[in-house]
This record gives C-alpha cells, structure tokens and sequence, in this order.
C-alpha cells in the first residue's frame, strides 16, 4: 500500500528530534513520501489532494504529538480524491508516551506501525519478568487505602507506606464531602480501620521508601522506618502521656490552627491508634535525654522508649503504586491576598478544619482572637470557641490556579469546596454574608451543577469575577472585586476570607521519580502512560499512578482511578503474561512484531 | 440598536502592541487592582472584552483608554498574562489614529520604516531650506540681526508657521474627537453647562497630571519618580515652545545672557535632559512594567528629543563662547530634529498632550451626566438565579 507520512507537530517539542524521525520513516516499506510540514501547520486541502493524486498514495500516516487535530483536513483531501477515508492513520507521540529516554525510538516504532496499519498497543505489549505477588503502595491518603483493600481483599499481600504517624491523608481532616454533603471521616474512618486490621496488609507508617532497585515484577525496595518512640501495639491511647507533655507545638492534621503536644495522637481515630513522638519538638530528644523525659514515667503501658532508633526494612514486591497525594501551594507569597498579614485570611485547609467538628474550635465558625502569648511577650490571634462568629465572609476562587505564575492548571476541587463552604457556613451561622468571587464555575461531575445551584438558591451572594485585592482599614477587612454579570466594581466588608489555594505536588515526588525512573510532567505531576487509554499505568512496567498524584482529582475520581490500579495489578499477579518494561522492547523488536500482524 | 462587530479588530491591534489581549480569561483582577477604576469608568477589563468581541465602533467612541496612565499593576497582576496595561496603550495608539483625519498616524503606528524615513526627509528638506536660506541672505559667520545666517526674525515667523500647521492639525482631531466621544459615544443628555463647571479639569490635569501621580502612589517608589520625571519632561518642553514661539528674538540675541528669559531655558534644558535620559534607560532596562514593550514610536519620539536638547544645548554653548560659525552650523541640525519632532506631533503618542487633559475633561462631564441620568447607582450585587 502506497504510503505518505506527513509531520505535523502542534508543540515546538525539543526533546524530539522530527528530522530523525522523518529520515527513519521514508526507509519503511511501502513510504513513498515523507513531508515535515512544521509547528501548527494550516494545510490546504487542495495541495494535499494534488499530491496524493499526483504521489498515487492509498494510505496516509499523520505523525505529530497530537495529530488527531489535522485528520479532518487530510479526510477532505483524501475524500477528494477519492481514496479510502479509513486509511488515515494517526501517529500519536504523545498518546503512545514517546517522551523522556526512550523519545525517540518510541516515535519511530509508532511511525513504523501506523504505516503498517497496525494499532501500536497491540504491538508493544510488555511481559515477560515473573511477578512477586506483594504490592508496595506508597501513600496512605484515600487513594492508597482504597487501592490496599481492593487487592488485599483478592488475598494478595500489600505493604502500605505512610509518611506520617497514621494514614487517612487529607481526606481524613475533611468535615463533609461535597456534593452529597456526607461527612467524610463516616466514609473514610471504616476504611482505614478495615485496612489497619486486614491481615493481608502490613501497614508501615512513619516510613519512607529509600530506595528502590530490580526489574518490573521483582523491585527490591528499601524502606526506612522512623522511630515512633511509642510501641503501636501496646499503647492504648489513653492520652496520660499528652496531659504531661510540657512542649506545645501548631498541629500538622488542625493545619496548624490549633497546637498539639510533642507526644500526641493526630487525631482520635487514626490508625494504627497510638501515640506518637514528635523528634523535631521533643525536649527529651533534643536533649539527648538531659531533660524531661516525664511521658516516659507517667505511662500505665510502659510502651514510651525514647531512645528508639530509626530501622530499615528489605522488602520484595512486584507491584508499585504511587499515591502520594498533594500539597497546598504556598500563599503566603501571593501578596495581594494578605495571607499571614491579616489574622482571620485562611487556607481552604484551615477553614476545613475549623468547621470540623473534631476540630479545635467544636465546629463552631468563629473569627481569630487575640491573645497575650507570655512566652515570647507578643500578641498572637488564635481560634478559641469563645471567638465571635463572623458576619459576613469572602470565597475566592482560583488563589494560584489558572495562573501563568504560579499553577497554569486547573485545581479541579476548588470551586466545589467552595460552594461547600458557602453552605456549610450558610448553615452554621444565620445571617451571615457569604460572598464567592469566581471567575469560572467548574461543577463537572454527577451532582455537581445542580449542588451549585442550590448553594446559589440559598442566597450566597455568587460574584462573577476574581478578587485580587483584600485589604484592611480601622480593623477591617474589605475585599475588592468586579462583578462582571451586574456590571459594576463592589467592595465588601468581610470578617473573614477563605482562599480557595492552587494543589501542588507532594514535596517527595521529585525524589520518587528519580528513584522508580517515573516521568512527571511540567507541573509535577506524576506522568501517566496514556491519559485516556491507561491512565493508571506508567512508562515503567508494574509502577502505577492513583489519585491526586497523578493530576489534580476530587474524591470519587481518585476512589475510581485506586480501583483501577488495583485491577491492574491483580491482573498482573494472576494473567500470568508477567509484566516489563515498554522502553525494554526495541524497536526491531517492534518492526518484527508488526510485521508478523501485518501479514496476517 | 445594531451593534456592528469587526472580527478583525484583534489583528488591527495587534500592530498597534496589543498582542495578548486573547489570553484573557475575564477575571476581573485588573480592574480590581487600577487605581483609576470607578463605578462609571470600569476598565481594563471592559476594554479587553470589547477588544476580544470586535466591539470597534465602542472602543472608538470611549474614553477609558485615556483615562489610564500605565502604572502596569494590572499587567503584573494578570493571572494569564494577557497584559492589560500594554492593551491600553495601543488602544490609545489606535484611538490617535482614529481621531487623526489625514491617516498618517495609522501608518506611522503601522511600520515604523514609514515613520522613520518620514522623519528623515523632512529633516533632510529642512535642512536644505534653511541652509538655501541662509546662504542667499546672510553670512554664516552672524549668528543674530542684521545679516546673520539665520536671524532671529525669520525663525520667529518660521517657528510660528511650523506651529500654526500643527495646531491647525490638534484642534481638527481634537474636534473629532469630541465628536467621536461626546456626540456619537454618550446616548444621554448632556446639559450644556456641564462643560463650562468642569473646565478647570483642563489646566489642573494638564500641569499637575495628578492621576499619574495616584497611579505612580501605588508603587511606593522615591519621588513618585516616573511621574516627577515625566512631569518635568513635560514642563521642560512646553516651557522651551513658549520661549522659542514668542520669545525667539530675546532668547537668540547676545552674546550677553538675558536672564529674564534664559533662566526658564536652563530650568527647561535640566527637565528635559534628565527626563530624556531616564526614559532612554527606563526603556533599555526594561525592569519597570510600562517599558517592557516599547514600541518604535516611543523610541522615535525620545531620542528625537534627546537629539533636540544636546544639539541645543551645543549650540548655545558656542554662541555664547563666540564660536559663531559652529553655533550656526548646530542651529541647522537643532531645527533639522525640531521641525519632524514637531510636525509628528498631531500624529504619534505625543498627542496624547492634548488628548488626555481633553479626555479627563470629557470624562469628568460625561460622569455627571450619567449620574444625572441614573441617580441610583446601588453597590449590591444581584443573586444569580
């Protein structure tokens, strides 16, 4: 069949050498022309006619990153000339994941097949290296949990890696999940307490993966387990060690809104439901035990050894799944919404957990107050539930999102918490103002649109247009802004702002890329191998991506895609086809394959 | 009422220096941030919306542009970074073009080779002119009176004839653009009185440019400087217009210094040789949001006047040192910058000299005839149901 290849790129890549590429493709069987036809090129469907009429060619190859946004051209031309329509076959760089090491190989056997009219999965399919039937997930958040128990439950063995002293992650310091408003620990709590017993699931909190060595089915992984200082299994939480610790340092799980203990439980139902010891605030630690040391004494159980050492641990696995989760971008270094300045400016986190009921303040919605520190001799502003609730409150939308400096995506959960926020504050407090500066409503998913109708129905005041100025006068917070629909400028007085603040990459994701050799795209993230095709699977053989690490995704989303995973690894564990590496089949290998499809 | 819509408009300003203006995304942040925006006069984001949906017939007609001085918060403000502030300028560069009825400003703006070669044949033709003159009538070795090279008399009449062509040029496109602004671009009643209570917006923003100074607070830079230097800048040359028009012939005659009159010429020259200086840098450095983006005729319009203070300043020096037959020859290439310099005027940026007061004025009238007209203006947004 008489082929043309033509190149039509809509990024300026550099990492792909098209020069190469093109050379490679004109010495394929049956290219009788190749052309380069540049950067978001405009080609005419005469020109392209005539030269499939004047070149006698039957087929047409499209070869770019994203070449399905030229076929309706080439299909004109094609149709012109009257040639068959379904031989126009698309060479996608980027859905077929040419990009890092491999690039440029990976582009030439996708090139060499859809010349051959082979579809390129059917062709690079990995196997090979048997399977050890243990799975390491990394991440303990809602992704990491789902995933465990969906493969424990088939009765395979799991290793759950946690950072910090329980699992739950984010969605455990949630107060309602939107849009159903359920609340989120009833779903989340079971869960983990599900996975915290399960035989088949060894949970490792307070634990990092180190580093990791071998091939997809078999990757030996070294873990380092910090010291707890606590015994899990003996402590009963009976919270006598808390009552005496003297050190009081900002809570990690209140998001820094309340103050904890240096020995503490992050929160009532963590799991494993034990005590843990803060090294970083610890004055028995910092001391090198000189000092203090009276959880130690004041403990029924015995189970408080402060001279607990850090330990590694060996493991085999065969299957890796990332689900590292999030972070909140750093707001304090946008300026103009007065984070850390003014007092009663908040994180979508702190607010979360100010309106838990778990939270420091019961629940109760309550503006900062000021107190006398006598330590350092200042004034500080803290939540006590004495605190005035706040008469009127500002949303803003898209704090560090959409933004060219800070994140250029979307953080997808941002409006829907918002809105949640509107109506959670809405039903807490009567009378209140609630005034939500958007610039674009995204409520996408099942639910979603009609959740914001109701939030607006219920007489938020839903302003269409950002805000970029909070200031403060006599004590005052007011909030500028445009509302574009009612054309006018409105400024409001506020008690209260809550930032609705752009999701980052979990800080330890750069480390983890280099050490499973996972690509992350521009933002962080980490790269999945094809984004609809399999967006759970990566370019490395038996690492697999779930939730928020991957893009940024709501619960339901991230409960699906941890679901995912875990049939895709199961399926690996019991196809018995083994997994490997894509980059690990060359590309003669590839030609050969194809070759033998195309015969057929 | 049919609004006519140019799809093309876009592209139109994307040759004045508005070339992001699709990036934006309508937030709202720019016009939150401006220190200009009020309840009547909402941009810039009005504008890019206008600009995005080929709204030409609106731009045309509106005031907004004129009433922003650039202070660039809006651009450094702008999440997509479409860059608002630079958008208003060319839609001051576009609206000069419109209110220019011979079309020479569009092509100026258009291709900076025209406006270049512009400058230089008529720089070229004056320079002949006045060196024919000087040669059939007077002696190069006299600079003022009775057989001089170029007397004081006939660059007096020379001066005025040069500024009565480009007055005649300002008051016709000023006259448009009342008409474009206040006729065609405010569908309400305008009592007549209202331009007569509002006059004194005039001269108070043509001397003080006090919201160049509002715009400037924002940044908390020593001096207010890009507003102090562009205010001297300013004071400096309409100073130097006012000696050379209508006191050429005090101003030339020495060799004794006539105080009365010189003393504003050295305080001019001082205004406008840091004030040229400091904008040639600002622009090279490109550190501040509003020189980022220089177009050619803002560089055009500079180094003509930075060429016009040196040369000046040279030959005054060698008048006043006796070296007559150097000062005559710098007098020739002086007047050879002056007269495109001036003659440019009616149509590149620097019309904005008049423009702006005008359209303060303009502004300030038609805000109270609006407010007339719908007296509740309420501030509380409506629910979206």
């Amino acid at each position: 069949m008489r082929t043309g290849v033509f190149f039509c790129q809509m990024d300026n890549s550099k990492n792909l050498n098209i020069d190469a590429i093109a050379k490679y493709s004109a010495n394929l069987p049956d290219v009788e022309t190749v052309q380069i036809l540049g950067v978001k090129p405009h080609p005419d469907v005469k020109m392209l006619s005539g030269q499939i009429k004047s070149d006698n060619l039957e087929r047409i190859v499209i070869a770019g990153d994203m070449p399905g946004y030229f076929k309706p051209v080439f299909t004109k031309a094609m149709a012109l000339t009257g040639g068959n329509t379904d031989e126009i076959r698309l060479a996608s760089f980027q859905e077929h994941g040419a990009r890092g090491e491999y690039a440029l190989d990976r582009a030439k056997a996708i090139v060499a097949c859809a010349t051959m009219g082979v579809p390129f999965p059917l062709v690079a399919v990995t196997g090979g290296n048997p399977v050890n039937h243990a799975t390491l997930i990394i991440g303990g958040g809602i992704a990491g949990i789902q995933a465990a128990l969906e493969i424990a439950n088939a009765g395979k063995q799991v290793f759950l890696v946690e950072q910090t002293g329980t699992i739950g992650g984010h969605m455990a310091m949630f107060d309602k999940t939107f849009p159903t408003l359920d609340c989120a620990a009833c779903i989340l709590t079971p869960k983990m307490v599900d996975v915290g017993q399960h035989e088949m699931v060894r949970l490792l909190t307070k634990s990092k993966v180190v580093a990791v060595s071998g091939k997809p089915g078999s990757y030996r992984v070294k873990i380092r387990q910090n010291a707890r200082f606590v015994d899990v299994k003996s402590c009963i939480a009976c919270n006598l060690c808390a009552e005496v610790c003297p050190v009081k340092v900002e809570s990690e799980f209140d998001s820094g809104i309340s103050l904890r203990k240096a020995i503490y439980i992050p929160f009532p139902q963590a799991v494993p439901n034990a005590y843990l010891v803060d090294e970083k605030s610890c004055t028995y630690i910092l001391s090198e035990g000189k000092k203090c040391g009276v959880c130690m004494k004041k403990c029924p159980k015995e189970c408080i050894n402060l001279s607990e050492k850090d330990h590694t641990i060996d493991i085999e696995v065969g299957n890796i799944i990332l689900a590292t989760g999030y972070e909140l971008l750093d707001v304090s270094k946008i300026e103009q919404y007065g984070y850390g300045v003014f007092p009663n400016v908040l994180t979508s986190l702190e607010f979360e957990r100010l309106t838990n009921a778990s939270g420091t303040t019961g629940g109760k919605i309550v503006t900062k107050t000021k107190r006398f520190n006598k330590k350092t001799e200042k004034d500080e502003w803290i939540f006590s539930p004495e605190g005035m609730p706040p008469r009127s409150v500002a949303l803003i939308h898209c704090v560090g999102s959409r933004s060219k400096k800070y994140n250029p995506y979307c953080s997808r959960v941002c409006c829907m918490y918002s809105l949640k926020f509107a109506h959670l504050i809405k039903e807490k407090i009567p009378n209140v103002n609630v005034y939500e500066f958007y610039i674009d409503m995204r409520a996408f998913g099942k639910g979603y649109e009609e959740f914001a109708e109701r939030i607006k129905q219920e007489g938020t005041f839903v302003v269409r247009g950002h805000s970029a100025a909070v200031s403060m006068k006599d004590g005052q917070m007011s909030v500028r802004g445009e509302d574009i629909f009612n054309d006018r400028l409105v400024e409001f007085n506020v008690d209260m702002v809550v930032l609705a603040v752009g999701l980052i990459p979990a800080q330890g994701n750069e480390e983890l890329s280099r050490m499973l050799g996972v690509d992350r795209d521009s933002d962080g993230w980490f790269s999945e191998l094809d984004y609809n095709g399999s967006p759970t699977d990566t370019d490395k053989g038996g690492i697999y991506v779930a939730g928020m690490c991957q893009a940024p995704k709501d619960i339901p989303d991230t409960v699906a895609q941890a679901s995912a995973v875990a049939a895709g690894v199961l399926s690996s564990l019991t196809s018995g086809r083994g997994i490997g590496n894509l980059s690990s089949i060359s590309l003669s290998e590839i030609e050969e394959r194809a070759k033998k499809i195309h015969a057929i | 009422m049919a609004i006519r819509v140019n799809p093309m408009f876009i592209d139109v300003l994307d040759r004045y220096g508005a070339e992001d203006v699709q990036l934006c995304y309508q937030c709202g942040d720019c016009s939150t941030v401006c220190p200009h925006a009020d309840e009547v006069y909402k941009f810039p984001r009005k504008s890019m919306r206008s600009l995005q949906m080929g709204l030409e017939r609106k731009i045309e007609t509106s005031l907004e542009p004129w009433l922003c001085y650039y202070c660039g918060q809006c651009s450094t403000q702008c999440p997509r970074e479409a860059d608002p502030g630079e958008t208003m300028m060319s839609l001051r560069r576009w609206l000069i073009s419109r209110y220019d009825f011979t079309g020479i400003a569009a092509r100026f703006f258009k291709s900076k080779t025209t406006e270049i070669l512009a400058v230089i044949i008529t720089a070229i033709v004056t320079g002949i002119f006045l060196l024919y003159y000087g040669f059939s009538g007077g002696s190069i070795n006299i600079y003022d009176g009775e057989g001089a090279f170029l007397p004081s008399t006939f660059i007096h009449k020379f001066d005025l004839s040069i500024g009565l062509v480009v007055a005649v040029f300002l008051v016709i496109n000023a006259i448009r653009m009342w008409y474009l602004t206040m006729i065609k671009g405010t569908p309400f009643y305008v009592p007549w009185w209202l331009y007569a209570v509002e006059f004194y917006q005039l001269p108070w923003h043509f001397f003080t440019q006090k919201r160049y100074a509002e715009c400037e607070s924002q940044r908390k830079t020593t001096f207010f400087m890009p507003w102090f230097v562009h205010l001297g800048l300013m004071l400096g040359y309409v100073t130097m217009l006012v000696l050379v028009m209508v006191f050429i012939e005090q101003f030339q005659s020495g060799p004794a210094i006539k105080w009365s009159v010189h003393v504003f010429g050295y305080l001019a020259s001082i205004g406008l040789i840091i004030g040229t200086i400091y904008f040639i840098r600002k622009r090279f450095q490109k550190n501040y949001v509003q020189y980022k983006k220089s177009h050619s005729t803002d560089w055009v319009f500079v180094v003509l006047l930075f060429l016009i203070v040196v040369t000046g300043i040279a030959q005054h020096i060698f008048h006043r040192t006796g070296l007559l037959q150097e000062a005559n020859i710098t007098y020739v290439v002086h007047l050879m910058f002056v007269v495109p310099w001036l003659l440019r005027m009616p149509f590149s940026k620097w019309a904005h000299l008049v423009y702006r007061p005008l359209a303060m004025y303009f502004a300030a009238i038609r805000k109270d005839a609006l407010l007339r007209q719908e007296e509740a203006v309420q501030s509380s947004p409506v629910f979206i149901k």
